[in-house]
């Protein structure tokens, strides 16, 4: 959204989006996570990202229903996506959801594979007008909605950890700038850090109701050959971690058509896409921005 | 006005990815930066706006990976230069 602003309010022409991390073996976003949690909480075991939204899935499981059976579904559905991903850090690792339920408890309800992976590395993307995008090399793919939504408070006063969050309000932007519906989406690109996290964002985004994302999982419903597949590069779960890019640099390649072994259409008996939505997430579901792509 | 359809993303960088301990983070934003740029089929001259991403302090040994830091290692002086937030 800033990259857009900087590009229409004519103060550059090309826009990079630069990001590295070495959070595997340094220790940057550790020192990041445990100034995440504030005053007391650390006495009563809270620290870091996985504490807040581990309270933010036991709520949802007493408000609507949720837990490890709808979980395991997301979980299970993206590896099989890393599997088609040679760059994938889990391409060569099979999840079944006998071994998703046998996986240890992280911090209850998330068990292991409910958590994004910690890597090192990096990844950029360019923004530009679509007018000077025509003359370059790839495919067009365009900004079709943007819309961002910061509910902001602080853990302790949070009323939207089982939704609705940011994305809700950051969806309708976004979906309203398009002039277009769910129906017309064609794949989902999710902020996942962890398997909840997805199943609150396209809650919120109107996928399905309150609890029933159980149902709407089921059968392999993100999948390779499912019927709106998700998280098409194994996403930050199987893949690798980049936050927001991780999602949006996946949505642009497979919009150019450039997935290889994983490319939505024929290759994996899904729907050719034209148009893609995805999400970048912030804080404990504190900052939400949502965008939809598409081929022009 | 409104904002559909006007701006796109022209390039994807990618680097190796998962625990490469030998390497810095500067490393990582620097070879994504230019896979960036040759992907997109642009020279480094072209790029007018540099944005780091998020933020997160230095890790132990390192010096913070700032957007000047990593516009002066990538040859480039953009016109628009800015630091995300967490």
């Amino acid at each position: 959204m800033h990259a857009v602003g900087a590009l229409e309010s004519g103060l550059c022409r090309y826009v990079l989006i630069s990001y590295g991390q070495s959070a595997r073996s340094g220790n940057s976003m550790m020192r990041m996570l445990y100034h995440m949690t504030r005053n007391d909480d650390a006495v009563y075991g809270h620290f870091g990202a996985a504490g807040g939204y581990a309270l933010a899935a036991r709520r949802a499981m007493h408000e609507f229903g949720t837990g490890p059976e709808t979980w395991k579904q997301i979980a299970v559905g993206q590896r099989a996506w890393a599997n088609r991903n040679p760059r994938a850090i889990m391409a060569d690792q099979e999840l079944t959801e006998e071994s998703y339920m046998a996986s240890k408890y992280m911090i209850e309800p998330f068990r292991l594979f409910d958590n994004c992976l910690m890597n090192d590395g990096g990844r950029a993307v360019i923004l530009t007008s679509v007018e000077r995008a025509r003359d370059l090399r790839h495919p067009v793919v365009s900004i079709m909605g943007l819309g961002q939504h910061n509910p902001s408070s602080d853990l302790a006063t949070a009323d939207f950890l089982a939704g609705p969050t940011g994305a809700k309000r950051a969806g309708e932007a976004a979906f309203a700038m398009a002039g277009i519906s769910r129906n017309d989406i064609d794949a989902c690109q999710i902020y996942d850090c962890f398997t909840y996290t997805v199943e609150i964002t396209l809650q919120d985004y109107g996928f399905f109701g309150p609890g029933e994302g159980k149902d709407w999982f089921s059968g392999g419903t993100i999948a390779p050959g499912g019927r709106m597949p998700v998280n098409t590069s194994g996403g930050q779960l199987s893949e690798a971690y980049y936050m927001g890019l991780t999602p949006l640099s996946e949505a642009v390649m497979q919009l150019m058509g450039r997935c290889g072994k994983r490319q939505l259409g024929p290759e994996t008996s899904t729907k050719s896409p034209g148009i893609i939505l995805c999400s970048d997430n912030g804080g404990i579901l504190q900052a939400h921005a949502c965008y939809i792509l598409r081929r022009i | 006005m409104t904002l559909k359809d006007k701006y796109a993303v022209v390039g994807v960088g990618y680097t190796p990815q998962g625990r490469i301990p030998e390497r810095t983070t500067l490393s990582f934003h620097l070879e994504a930066c230019a896979n960036a740029i040759a992907d997109a089929g642009l020279r480094r001259e072209d790029i007018d706006g540099l944005i780091a991403y998020r933020y997160f302090p230095p890790s132990s040994g390192e010096d913070e990976v700032t957007p000047y830091l990593v516009a002066e290692h990538l040859g480039i002086s953009p016109a628009y230069l800015f630091q995300d937030a967490n």
